[in-house]
């Protein structure tokens, strides 16, 4: 029923061709790259877009086209991890504190409060800026971030269920509460906790680049997007194709998982259409 | 009223509180000795005890955090490492430009997002309706960054409208210091402008269905006054919640945009001080632009019971 009426949707098919694209381009980058993505080349410094460089060079030489094929494995690295480590806190914090409720869950929902009284991309500046910046760092970061959502949306849903009789009557067989928890409630919740995985991957392919951009995100060389816009900063006036590519490559990776963030909610969340 | 909105901030302070643990705790999440960290490797063991010391950071840390609380409660954010001046001082010089950029940014994105919203939901399912939801995804999925730097390319250098190095602040000269904005908060803006249009649209077709605004067009009222008098007072209440949390989007979007056409903002200053290694900066920086988020989304929330009488002041 779910998948005939997501198939259906024309929008979210769109969205994953793009999606599915933007997975091979990572998968298969040593096969597309024309070039290595960390090779100096001082004799051919910041060059237009030519028949051997697709999309020119930077100003230490190094081919653009196979740094931005390259660079779709760090955003898909990042974005991917840090909305896993999202859901697995967010489930594992909200379903606890819902279920047991009490002091525990005011005080941790309380924190989580606090946590969103952060600009996110914000909270992640301060995190990468005391640990350092790395990519696990990032993923921990932008992980961090984005728990909260995760909480609410089971906390919400743990509470509605547990009053529910065939919780009860589980409870009354004498069935343990992480048994509870993962056969009752929690499949109870995957609808919502999709839809808000979906659009984390979006946010988290563009608050990458933003933290790449700063200098917070994956360290130089590194080929990810928002290293090379910031490379590309310093050298517009010379060079401005340089620029563009890498901008339209997250655009392309954002707008794919946004076109079946929409798609699913339409058909996973009739009230909203 | 005064009882709601005296709630309201009693009910602040625990978050208040949270939020400047965790901004206190940020600094504690250093690896190894933040002193030896902020000082880096050429310092001496002497300077590293002065630094521990001066920071608090020879205390147990429950002392530390009242401490610093009872500081930040006399409006003292620590001083600076690099500068050596109070925090606060250098914050209360940057924060105006920060301001001027979130607030233009603000006002061009509801200057987009009510009348598309409102239009795109009175032409529903059209074309024009489709052409407003391409338009609205992308603006969601452009890194608004990138957009400021193909913005500064265009506008500024290839066709010279618009300053690309400089600044001049609005306070000053409102006019030149507006042409050194228009490109940042317009970049700013986009994706709030996005977010905010399809809430709107989605809610005023909420709105749109019901009986009263049926009963307004049977009246014989003007379809201009059925949706703006009627239908968009109700859809608007929603749609202020998204504004307070989008404005979030724009205070943290604001440390790129700064950073991108060298806004001396609070961002800049924030991204400057974390190269340096000035942490007290960086504490004070984050906390005071989480404080004003939280401030933001408290009036927010006091400002939604116009547009929705039904929430009780109790």
């Amino acid at each position: 029923m779910f998948w005939k009426k997501f198939l259906h949707n024309p929008i979210g098919m769109i969205g994953v061709v793009v999606i599915t694209l933007n997975i091979l381009m990572a998968a298969f980058a040593p096969v597309l790259a024309t070039h290595n993505p960390l090779t100096i080349n001082v004799a051919q410094q910041s060059e237009e877009p030519s028949a051997q460089h697709w999309f020119g060079t930077d100003e230490f030489g190094r081919d653009i086209y196979s740094r931005v094929i390259y660079g779709s494995r760090i955003s898909l690295y990042i974005s991917l991890f840090s909305v896993l480590v999202a859901t697995f806190l967010g489930v594992a914090i909200g379903a606890t504190s819902g279920y047991y409720g009490g002091w525990m869950d005011n005080l941790i929902m309380r924190v989580m409060d606090a946590i969103m009284s952060f600009p996110a991309i914000l909270l992640a500046i301060g995190i990468l800026a005391v640990l350092g910046p790395n990519l696990s760092n990032v993923v921990l970061a932008l992980g961090i971030v984005y728990t909260p959502r995760f909480a609410r949306i089971v906390r919400g849903s743990v509470l509605s269920l547990k009053e529910k009789e065939f919780v009860e009557a589980s409870k009354a067989i004498g069935n343990g509460d992480a048994y509870i928890i993962f056969r009752h409630i929690l499949p109870n919740c995957t609808a919502p906790l999709i839809v808000q995985a979906t659009a984390s991957l979006a946010y988290a392919i563009l608050a990458e680049s933003m933290l790449s951009f700063l200098g917070l995100g994956a360290p130089p060389p590194a080929p990810s997007w928002g290293n090379i816009l910031s490379d590309a900063r310093n050298f517009m006036m010379d060079n401005a194709m340089m620029t563009v590519f890498p901008g339209l490559a997250i655009t392309l990776a954002v707008l794919g998982f946004n076109l079946v963030g929409d798609a699913l909610r339409d058909v996973l969340d009739p009230r909203l259409k | 009223m005064l009882k709601f909105v005296l709630k309201r901030i009693i009910y602040l302070i625990p978050t208040l509180v949270l939020v400047a643990a965790l901004v206190f705790l940020l600094i504690h999440m250093i690896p190894g000795d933040p002193a030896a960290v902020i000082l880096g490797p050429d310092a001496t063991a002497e300077d590293v005890a002065s630094v521990r010391q001066a920071l608090g950071l020879d205390r147990p840390l429950y002392e530390q955090f009242v401490v610093w609380l009872g500081n930040l409660a006399h409006g003292d954010f620590g001083v600076s490492i690099h500068s050596k001046r109070p925090v606060i001082d250098s914050i209360g010089e940057r924060f105006p430009v920060t301001l001027c950029l979130t607030t233009l940014a603000l006002i061009f994105a509801l200057v987009v997002a009510l009348p598309s919203g409102v239009l795109a939901a009175v032409y529903h399912n059209t074309n024009k309706d489709y052409l407003f939801m391409i338009g609205t995804i992308l603006g969601v999925s452009v890194p608004g960054f990138w957009l400021g730097l193909m913005a500064l390319l265009v506008f500024s250098v290839n066709l010279g409208w618009f300053p690309s190095t400089g600044f001049v602040a609005m306070w000053e000269e409102f006019w030149e210091g507006l042409r050194y904005m228009i490109l940042p908060a317009i970049t700013l803006g986009l994706f709030m402008a996005a977010v905010v249009a399809r809430m709107v649209r989605s809610s005023m077709l909420e709105v749109l269905r019901l009986e009263y605004v049926t009963h307004a067009r049977a009246k014989g009222l003007s379809e201009w006054k059925v949706i703006t008098k009627h239908a968009l007072k109700n859809a608007f209440a929603p749609t202020l919640t998204t504004i307070g949390i989008q404005y979030g989007m724009l205070l943290g979007g604001a440390v790129v945009t700064e950073t991108v056409f060298s806004l001396p903002g609070l961002g800049k200053y924030l991204v400057v001080s974390i190269y340096m290694r000035d942490y007290p900066v960086v504490q004070g920086c984050i906390l005071f632009i989480a404080l004003v988020y939280v401030f933001i989304n408290t009036i927010v929330d006091l400002l939604y019971g116009y547009f929705d009488p039904r929430v009780q002041y109790s």
